[in-house]
C-alpha cells in the first residue's frame, strides 16, 4: 500500500461534461465491445440469417412458381424480409441486454454517474442498430452469391439504409420499453414473442403485396415490416415495389420517432429516482 | 426539483443533511428525519440493524432516491437541485455486487472513466493507480467473472474511485467477505485517507472495523439516528467496564436502584435487559444483581464487557447488531 494516488484537485475537475452523445457513445461501445468479444452471440448473429437465407429462400425458390410482382428471383424478393427478421432478433437482444443490466443492478452505475438519462437510451438503440446493420450486411452478401439481383447506386443503399436504421430503432425502441416493464426474463420473451409471427407474415415479406387477400393486405398495410420490404424492394433490390419510396421511407421514419418515444417514456418511468 | 428554492447549506462539511426523510408511497418511513455533519477528510460510519434507513439515506445522498423530506449537500451542493453536479462529486459502491463482470476488470474501470468523460491518459494512469492500490493489476485482462468475491469488491472500491470523488460512498463494503478480505478493503480506505482529504461515509455492521476506523460514529434505528459521536466517545460514556443484564421485569422500579449509586457510570434500561456502566466489573457484579432482583427483575444471563461499539449499540436500540444483522 506504498502507493501515492493522484490527489491535487486538477485531476479531480474531469473537464466539462459528458454530453448526452459522448455518454450514449461510451455504452454502445461497451455493448459492442462485448458482442464482439463474444464469440457465441457473434456466430449466432452472423449465422442465423445466413441459415434464413440458404434454406428458406432456397427451399422457397424450388417450391413456388412465383407469382405476380416476385419475379423469378425469389432469394431477391425475399432478402428485405430476412433483413427485417434479423433487426427485430436484434432488438430483442437488444431489450435483453437492457433487462440484464437492469435485473442485476447495472444500471445504477449509470444512475449515479452524471450522464443525462437519455443517452443510456440512445446508447442502447444504438448498439442494437449496430447489430441489425452488420446482419443486413450478411444477408445481402449472402443473396447476391445466391444469386439475387442487387442494384449498386450509392442513393438506393442510402435510401436503404435510411428505411433499416428507422425500422430497426423503432422495434429497438419497442423492445427496450417492454424490457424497461417488466423484470422478468421470461414475461419479455412471451411478450416480445406474441409480436414475432405476425411482423413476419402478416407482411409483404414473403409474398406480394399484390397477391394477397384483402384482409391481409389490410394487415400488412398496418405493419411497418411492409414498408421496409417494399422500400427495399424499390431501391436496392431488382423487383419492383409495390408502395411508394416516400411512403415508405415516412412510415419507417414515423415508425422510429414513436418506437423511441415510447421507449423514452418507458424509461423514464423506469430511472426516475425512487 | 426547482434550483431557486436550494437554501445554502448551514455549514461548509462535505456531506451535510437537514431533517432529510424519505417516506415511500404507502407510507412506509424509511428515514424519518436526519441531521448530519460529515466534516472533510474524515471518515464516517452509519451503523443499524437491517430495515434502520441506512441504505435508503446513502441513496438520498447520491441522488438515487429523492428526498420526501428535509434537505442535503453534498461539498455545498443541494443532492436534488444540483444533482448532476453532485454525481461527479461522488463515488458510490452499493450494497449488493454490482459489476458487468463480462468486462476484464481494467475494462470496468475504463468504462466508468470514460462514462464521466476522463481523457484517454486520465483513465489509462488512474486504472493503473488503482489497479496497483487494490492489487489486482495480475487479474487486470481477466473477466470480472472469473474473480472472487473479494476481487469483485476491491474491484468495485477502484471503479468508485476512478473519477477522484471527493466523497466516497461505501454500503456495506465488506458484506460476505471473510476476515482477510475485509481488512484488505480497510487497508486501502486507511491508505486514501493518508494521502488525500477523501471524505469516506461507510455504512456496515461491523463494529469493530467502524471503532477502529472511523474518525465519528451514527447509530441509525428505526429512520432515526440515535446517537453519534466518535467511537471513543460513545464508548467512555459507558464507564470502565459494562454489566449487561437480560431478564424480565424491566420498569421504573430499576431507577431509583441505580441512581445516586457511587459506582454507577451509566445506566441504561432497554428492551429486555439493562446496561451498567460501572468503575470495575468485578467488584460490582454481585451488587448490581441484588439491587436488580430487590427491584424484582428476574435475570436470565449476565455478562461483563470492556466497553465497546456493540455496548453502545445496544444501549441505544436495545438490540445486538448481530441479531439485526443479514443472514
Amino acid at each position: 500500500m506504498n502507493t501515492t494516488l493522484t490527489t491535487e484537485p486538477t485531476a479531480r475537475a474531469t473537464p466539462g461534461r459528458p454530453t448526452s452523445l459522448a455518454a450514449a457513445a461510451t455504452i454502445w461501445r461497451k455493448h459492442v465491445g462485448k458482442f464482439l468479444g463474444n464469440a457465441e452471440e457473434l456466430f449466432g448473429v452472423i449465422v442465423q440469417p445466413i441459415l434464413w437465407v440458404v434454406l428458406f429462400g432456397v427451399g422457397m425458390r424450388s417450391a413456388v412458381a412465383i407469382g405476380a410482382g416476385a419475379g423469378d428471383d425469389y432469394v431477391g424478393f425475399m432478402l428485405p424480409g430476412i433483413v427485417a427478421l434479423s433487426a427485430m432478433g436484434g432488438a430483442i437482444g437488444g431489450g435483453m441486454v437492457w433487462l440484464d443490466e437492469r435485473v442485476r443492478g447495472i444500471v445504477r452505475e449509470y444512475l449515479v454517474a452524471p450522464v443525462p438519462r437519455l443517452s443510456i437510451l440512445l446508447g442502447n438503440v444504438g448498439s442494437t442498430l449496430t447489430k441489425s446493420l452488420v446482419q443486413a450486411f450478411v444477408i445481402f452478401i449472402v443473396g447476391m452469391l445466391m444469386g439475387a439481383v442487387v442494384r449498386g447506386d450509392v442513393v438506393s443503399w442510402l435510401l436503404a439504409l435510411v428505411l433499416l436504421v428507422g425500422y430497426a430503432a423503432g422495434f429497438s425502441g419497442l423492445a427496450l420499453a417492454v424490457a424497461s416493464i417488466t423484470d422478468d426474463l421470461m414475461a419479455y420473451h412471451s411478450m416480445i414473442m406474441l409480436l414475432n409471427l405476425p411482423v413476419l407474415f402478416l407482411s409483404s415479406a414473403l409474398y406480394p403485396l399484390s397477391a394477397l387477400p384483402t384482409w391481409m393486405k389490410v394487415g400488412a398495410l398496418a405493419n411497418p415490416t411492409t414498408y421496409l420490404v417494399e422500400g427495399m424492394r424499390g431501391t436496392v433490390l431488382g423487383g419492383s415495389s409495390d408502395l411508394p419510396l416516400l411512403l415508405s421511407l415516412a412510415v419507417t421514419s414515423a415508425f422510429a420517432v414513436l418506437g423511441v418515444a415510447i421507449a423514452s417514456r418507458a424509461f423514464a418511468a423506469k430511472t426516475k429516482r425512487g | 426539483m426547482n434550483p431557486t428554492a436550494a437554501t445554502r447549506p448551514p455549514t461548509k462539511a462535505a456531506i451535510e443533511a437537514r431533517g432529510l426523510g424519505k417516506t415511500y408511497p404507502g407510507g412506509i418511513e424509511a428515514v424519518a428525519s436526519l441531521d448530519l455533519v460529515v466534516p472533510r477528510g474524515s471518515i464516517y460510519a452509519l451503523l443499524g440493524p437491517n430495515g434502520a434507513g441506512k441504505t435508503t439515506a446513502v441513496s438520498m445522498l447520491t441522488t438515487l432516491a429523492t428526498p420526501t423530506a428535509g434537505q442535503a449537500w453534498i461539498d455545498g451542493l443541494d443532492v436534488v437541485a444540483d444533482a448532476a453536479s453532485v454525481r461527479r462529486a461522488i463515488g458510490v459502491t452499493f450494497q449488493e455486487t454490482v459489476l458487468d463482470d463480462a468486462l476484464t476488470g481494467r475494462q470496468v474501470l475504463e468504462f466508468h472513466g470514460r462514462l464521466y468523460g476522463q481523457s484517454l491518459r486520465e483513465r489509462r494512469r488512474r486504472a493503473d493507480e488503482l489497479l496497483d492500490l487494490t492489487e489486482l493489476t495480475d487479474v487486470a485482462s481477466r473477466k470480472a467473472k472469473h474473480y472472487s468475491g473479494g476481487m469483485k469488491r476491491r474491484l468495485e472500491l477502484a471503479r468508485a474511485l476512478m473519477t477522484v470523488p471527493s466523497v466516497l460512498f461505501l454500503d456495506e463494503p465488506t458484506l460476505g467477505l471473510d476476515p482477510q478480505g475485509r481488512a484488505r478493503i480497510w487497508d486501502y480506505v486507511r491508505a486514501l485517507r493518508r494521502t488525500s482529504d477523501l471524505t469516506v461515509l461507510v455504512t456496515t455492521h461491523y463494529l469493530d472495523e467502524a471503532q477502529q476506523l472511523a474518525d465519528r460514529v451514527g447509530i441509525m434505528d428505526a429512520g432515526r439516528l440515535v446517537v453519534e459521536g466518535s467511537p471513543d466517545a460513545l464508548i467512555d460514556a459507558l464507564g470502565s467496564d459494562t454489566i449487561r443484564v437480560r431478564g424480565r421485569g424491566v420498569d421504573e422500579a430499576l431507577d431509583p436502584r441505580f441512581a445516586e449509586v457511587e459506582y454507577v457510570e451509566s445506566f441504561t434500561r432497554v428492551e429486555g435487559g439493562f446496561l451498567v456502566g460501572v468503575d470495575s466489573a468485578s467488584r460490582r457484579l454481585a451488587d448490581v444483581i441484588s439491587r436488580a432482583a430487590d427491584a424484582g427483575f428476574s435475570i436470565d444471563d449476565v455478562s461483563v464487557a470492556k466497553p465497546d461499539l456493540g455496548a453502545v449499540f445496544f444501549q441505544h436500540t436495545g438490540r445486538s447488531l448481530r441479531e439485526g444483522a443479514p443472514a
